[in-house]
């Protein structure tokens, strides 16, 4: 797409730039004996062809892009096409003089005209050079804000390879006080702990395969979930309870994979852990509006002086969202009535934005 | 030489863990489990009643941890921690545990604990119970938010917002709520080095303040300086007490 017809404002600007062109070719008209009439009359109409004549030069500088080593035959290039433009140009010239040979007050421009084809045939040139500047400059600006975006959008992708390499490293004392509960078991109830030991199986399979991916649907986050709770409930007991509201219309939305882990893990080590009678994890999932909801809500121990600002994990979570939706999403932490609740709210149906980028 | 039987006390918020412990102990008939705590306060008050030999106990617990069980008991028992994490674990040798099991443990290791903590047992008071205080020491890596205080086996949690001043009272310090006053068996010199200087500071050999409560300085006429706090209450202010004053306001305009 040509970067100046391809935009109004920029046609406009353009357009705007052969005013005081215009301005000189007048002068330069006055300098060489004609009239202000024939002057103007010229002037116009010349400067107008010329601006849309000009706009050619896009092709050259597309043709020829600075920056590759050969400065050679871009110049010979540039020097021809400015030549056979400048002459066309200035021909235009004659042939506009002639057509108004007839006209009262243009008897005598054709033979000036004639006279002054050197100096048209230079100023061509000259318009022609300029104006292929300017395309060689927009095309540098485009360039440098296509790879800045390009660079930006690198950017977010490492940065979220990251957060999600450092979600899916495992809490080791998760992962030491469920083997306690296994050797616990292991003499007091053998099925259990065989039990156990697939459960921290499929745990640690499904948390390595979702955190290759960028994006899940919410029904596989919520079955690494299920494992994960499964495990704590064998260790907490009947201390922790969980309350699922999955809306059934969502389970298909996608998320970015191990979203809501953290903030599960959370709930359990910094909520029910800490409360002698444990309590209820509510995990809970709509779809409102195009957007999804999802939130996590557990007690915690009205004693405790809540920590200042937001803890690493949450912190993680939140510039995760962040880089994915922008000002699109909102995030919420807090503790109300004695319950911890984080809320997240982005568009629905992430899908298409973002399996395209990675 | 027969040999002498022991009381025990296993701490830990889980069940199965307390299950494996006593499993260990099952082949050990002079080890008597005495009591089996679900978290900090059943563990105080379980153990200003029944005063154990011997204690098996983990550090993250709900309510109090077990450096802070620790800090409550006035004669501390033999302590085996036994616990997930191993960063506490210098921590808990400088409150003079015996031993520190790192969950999950095999057979052979709870073995040679228990051989060292009953070894520990026998040598009786020679190594002396740790004081209160080197169990408030030992937690200077863990921010501290909140104070624990027990009166009787009743266990209090002073959150720190809550706190006005502090006021040393020889051995004790005295806190000071918007609601009570609690009596705490430390000194105030060690109290200070536990808390944030940002939000407390020693205005006087005897007093601490939460700085947040000061609403001004007053001269007397004998030209000292008084603190005068949210709730009216006016506390003395030493030279030295002004000067460290002086520098936190001038730094806080």
């Amino acid at each position: 797409m040509h970067p100046i017809l391809g935009s109004r404002a920029a046609l406009g600007t353009y357009l705007l730039g052969w005013v005081p062109i215009a301005g000189i070719f007048v002068l330069v008209g006055l300098s060489q004996g004609w009239t202000a009439l024939e002057s103007v009359a010229l002037a116009l109409p010349l400067c107008l062809l010329a601006a849309f004549l000009f706009l050619s030069s896009w092709y050259l500088c597309k043709a020829f892009p600075l920056g590759s080593s050969r400065l050679g035959s871009p110049a010979l290039a540039w020097i021809l096409a400015a030549g056979i433009m400048a002459n066309l140009w200035a021909f235009s010239g004659w042939v506009l003089a002639w057509s108004a040979r007839g006209l009262p007050g243009f008897q005598d421009l054709l033979p000036k005209v004639r006279a002054a084809m050197p100096v048209l045939v230079g100023l061509g040139t000259l318009l022609y050079l300029m104006t292929l500047a300017v395309h060689y400059l927009l095309d540098a600006v485009a360039r440098t804000q296509r790879s800045e975006s390009k660079e930006g959008e690198l950017r977010i992708l490492a940065q979220d390879a990251e957060l999600r390499a450092l979600r899916a490293q495992l809490n080791p004392h998760f992962l030491f006080n469920s083997l306690n509960s296994i050797s616990a078991l292991t003499t007091l109830d053998p099925a259990r702990a065989r039990s156990m030991c697939i459960l921290l199986s499929d745990f640690l399979r499904g948390s390595l395969k979702l955190g290759e991916r960028r994006l899940v649907p919410l029904s596989e986050e919520v079955d690494l979930l299920k494992a994960y709770l499964a495990i704590e409930q064998i260790r907490f007991g009947s201390r922790l309870q969980v309350a699922w509201e999955i809306a059934p219309e969502v389970t298909e939305e996608l998320l970015p994979a191990l979203l809501l882990q953290p903030l599960v893990e959370n709930a359990i080590k910094h909520g029910i852990a800490g409360l002698p009678e444990g309590g209820v994890v509510r995990i809970s999932a709509r779809a409102e509006r195009g957007t999804l909801e999802l939130k996590v809500e557990n007690p915690v121990d009205p004693d405790l002086e809540p920590p200042p600002g937001l803890g690493i994990g949450l912190r993680q979570v939140r510039s995760r969202l962040q880089l994915r939706f922008g000002t699109r999403m909102r995030f919420e932490a807090g503790i109300q009535d004695g319950v911890h609740r984080v809320v997240m709210i982005f568009p629905a149906a992430a899908g298409g934005f973002s399996e395209a980028m990675a | 030489m027969s040999e002498r039987s022991y009381t025990a006390m296993i701490v830990d918020d889980e069940e199965l863990a307390r299950a494996v412990v006593q499993e260990h102990l099952g082949p050990h008939p002079e080890i008597q489990v005495v009591a089996s705590c679900a978290n900090g306060f059943e563990a105080v008050k379980a153990a200003t009643e029944l005063k154990p030999d011997l204690m098996f106990l983990d550090i993250q617990m709900p309510k109090l941890n077990g450096f802070e069980v620790l800090e409550l008991l006035e004669h501390p028992p033999t302590v085996v921690f036994v616990t997930a994490y191993d960063q506490h674990a210098l921590k808990a040798f400088e409150v003079h545990a015996v031993d520190y099991l790192l969950k999950p443990f095999n057979a052979d290791r709870f073995e040679e604990a228990l051989v060292r903590a009953k070894a520990r047992c026998d040598q009786g008071a020679a190594t002396g119970p740790q004081p209160a205080e080197l169990a408030a020491a030992a937690r200077s890596d863990w921010p501290l938010d909140r104070l624990v205080v027990r009166d009787g086996t009743k266990v209090t949690l002073i959150p720190l917002a809550k706190l006005d001043y502090v006021q040393a009272q020889d051995d004790y310090v005295l806190l000071k709520t918007p609601e009570k006053s609690h009596l705490k068996q430390q000194t105030i010199t060690s109290l200070e080095t536990r808390l944030d200087p940002k939000r407390f500071l020693r205005i006087h050999r005897s007093f601490i303040i939460q700085l947040d409560r000061l609403t001004r300085l007053e001269q007397t006429p004998s030209e000292s300086w008084v603190a005068v706090l949210q709730d009216g209450t006016r506390l003395p202010v030493s030279k030295n007490g002004y000067a460290r004053l002086k520098v936190v306001l001038d730094q806080g305009v």
